[in-house]
């Protein structure tokens, strides 16, 4: 309509043409106004602050920052403490892997079932320990794993006729197991759930084709269902990578609500480290690189997924 | 088919096995939380409590102001859940079928939020709202929330699979973008907006690092951090009791699991498929 008015010459028209037009851009910018602004102010600002602060040397904030290049990462490279705390995070990912298989075994017996009742009762009591909040679980399990009496060493001590004592989330050299035992207790239904999303989405024919070849169960899941859910399971790595690496609410509380990581500094994830250099012992352009250095792991993380998944080829479409 | 049906059996079979273990804690918490004699001896592993009361919860409650930290993460998770919703929605509609310049500029100045993690801007954001004179408010809490990027990203999905003629015969009838966002595009929208709000919502009562910065009054405080704080503060640890406290605090959404179950799961499954 614009485009046959934009043709007549007469000056009045035009003015209220431009009119009508400028009105409509600020009609759309109405929609995305807030939006933007809080992503300028609360985002954006905040993150390039991080940036600048990563290069300078802060005691005080306000009184004597000054430039000092990469020595805040290099600093950090060398300290043992946080060292230490990627080697934690990247351990304590390791074992969180676990979950996307377990989900997968999961998934595929409840998608066995076919879609009936049986079916969505699983999925959902499956899911159910993925609804309770984290400081419950955390609180739970404090119980369950503990070594004098917990349920876990009990069933063990049965099992071996023979009193256990582990300390699953006290003996710092096994902490790590104990608290993948956790985020794996509560993280399973997600990726059951996950899976079997992706499970589902699978098109009949080819299964319907593989059994005219006369191809049995395991030979399908092997042949058919694991190369399908390719993009399912990076999805999942990439997800529960990202969530690893960015651990914190759960070992927080394991410690006690103290970022030092207990027992033994072994649970103290790079995020704790950041926490503890931003808000018990405040150095800003330390907590600020290691924040840096944390995103560029993470960012690694994505991009290497993205380009698995092809979403740069989506895009130039 | 006998052979199936028999694989279907143990299956089944199985499964009832395994769902059972996994709930085991679950179910041991529970015990505890009513339990009079789980104190400081924890008591040995059994099916019901060895001496039932509800002593657990009358203590809880008094040692820790649960009813409080109810309420307040109750309102943080209403406001914050409508705020994010309502913009993601007029952004979502914006993108989908607005036409205005920068369009595709802001909407990727959107979706680069989502690749840069919350940990990179946590410090000076907290320093920021510390100069604003706005620490232990509920501002710091709310207003980030008016940037909500995954929910602009699924409802501009969403609301682009809703046909123009609609909206066109809504401009017929004389009404503007607004008019035909409230009145066109919202309802067409509902199981949209549901999956962002069940999203937002567990979300929200989860949400712990933040609330932990920048609230430092124990009135003000939010259910998680609030539990966190108690519980580490104990000296002895009193097992009911503290089973209690779990319990409560994870009442609400285990509730809202049990009447929307459905919804729940079908919503985390499409939010993690839609990527």
């Amino acid at each position: 309509m614009n485009r046959i008015v934009n043709k007549s010459g007469s000056g009045i028209v035009n003015k209220s043409v431009l009119w009508r037009k400028i009105k409509k851009q600020l009609v759309w910018y109405s929609f995305i106004i807030a939006t933007i602004a809080c992503l300028l102010v609360l985002t954006y600002t905040p993150m390039l602050t991080t940036i600048k602060y990563s290069f300078y040397k802060i005691s005080v904030l306000g009184y004597g920052e000054t430039f000092i290049g990469l020595k805040n990462y290099t600093a950090l490279l060398r300290s043992s403490g946080f060292n230490k705390s990627i080697v934690n995070t990247i351990i304590l990912a390791a074992l969180n892997l676990t979950v996307i298989p377990l989900g997968l075994i999961l998934a595929s017996l409840i998608n066995g079932l076919g879609k009936t009742r049986a079916q969505s009762f699983y999925r959902i009591g499956f899911y159910l320990p993925n609804i309770i909040t984290g400081v419950s679980v955390v609180l739970i399990f404090q119980i369950v794993l503990k070594a004098d009496g917990g349920i876990l060493n009990r069933f063990l001590s049965y099992l071996f006729q023979n009193e256990i004592k582990i300390g699953w989330l006290s003996d710092s050299s096994i902490a790590k197991l104990g608290a993948s035992i956790i985020s794996t207790w509560s993280g399973l239904g997600y990726a059951m759930l996950i899976n079997l999303a992706g499970l589902q989405s699978i098109p009949r024919e080819i299964y319907e084709a593989s059994e005219v070849d006369g191809c049995n169960r395991i030979q399908k899941w092997l042949h058919i269902t694991i190369p399908q859910m390719n993009t399912t399971f990076i999805f999942l790595v990439t997800t529960n990578l990202i969530s690893s690496f960015s651990r914190f609410t759960d070992l927080y509380i394991l410690g006690q609500n103290s970022a030092s990581g207990r027992p033994g500094g072994s649970l103290q994830s790079i995020l704790m480290y950041v926490y503890q250099f931003s808000f018990e012992t405040p150095n800003y352009g330390v907590s600020s690189a290691g924040a840096i250095i944390l995103v560029i792991i993470i960012f690694t993380v994505m991009v290497v997924n993205l380009k698995f998944t092809g979403f740069f080829k989506k895009g130039k479409e | 088919m006998r052979k199936k049906k028999i694989i279907r059996a143990i299956t089944i079979i199985g499964l009832f096995a395994l769902l059972v273990i996994i709930l085991v804690p679950l179910w041991w918490c529970v015990v505890l939380a009513f339990d009079r004699t789980a104190l400081e001896v924890l008591p040995a592993p059994s099916i019901l409590p060895h001496e039932f009361s509800l002593f657990n919860f009358q203590y809880a409650m008094e040692m820790i102001p649960l009813g409080r930290y109810y309420l307040n993460t109750i309102f943080i998770t209403i406001v914050n859940t409508t705020i994010a919703v309502m913009t993601s929605l007029m952004c979502g509609y914006a993108f989908a079928k607005g036409n205005f310049i920068l369009k595709n500029f802001w909407f990727i100045f959107i979706l680069v939020v989502m690749m840069i993690p919350f940990e990179s801007r946590m410090t000076p954001l907290f320093l920021q709202y510390r100069k604003w004179g706005m620490l232990d408010s509920y501002a710091p809490l709310i207003l980030g929330n008016f940037a909500y990027a995954y929910g602009v990203f699924f409802a501009r999905q969403n609301i682009m699979s809703i046909p123009d003629s609609l909206r066109e015969a809504a401009y017929i009838d004389g009404s503007g973008e607004w008019r035909t966002f409230l009145k066109v595009i919202m309802p067409l929208s509902k199981p949209l907006i549901a999956t962002l709000c069940i999203l937002q919502v567990l979300q929200n009562w989860n949400s712990y690092l933040w609330p932990l910065i920048v609230i430092s009054s124990r009135s003000k405080q939010l259910i998680s951090v609030g539990v966190s704080l108690f519980s580490a503060s104990q000296t002895t640890i009193y097992y009911g009791p503290r089973m209690a406290v779990a319990l409560i605090s994870a009442l609400p959404l285990i509730i809202m699991f049990l009447f929307l179950q459905k919804n729940i799961v079908e919503s985390v499954a499409v939010s993690g498929m839609k990527q």
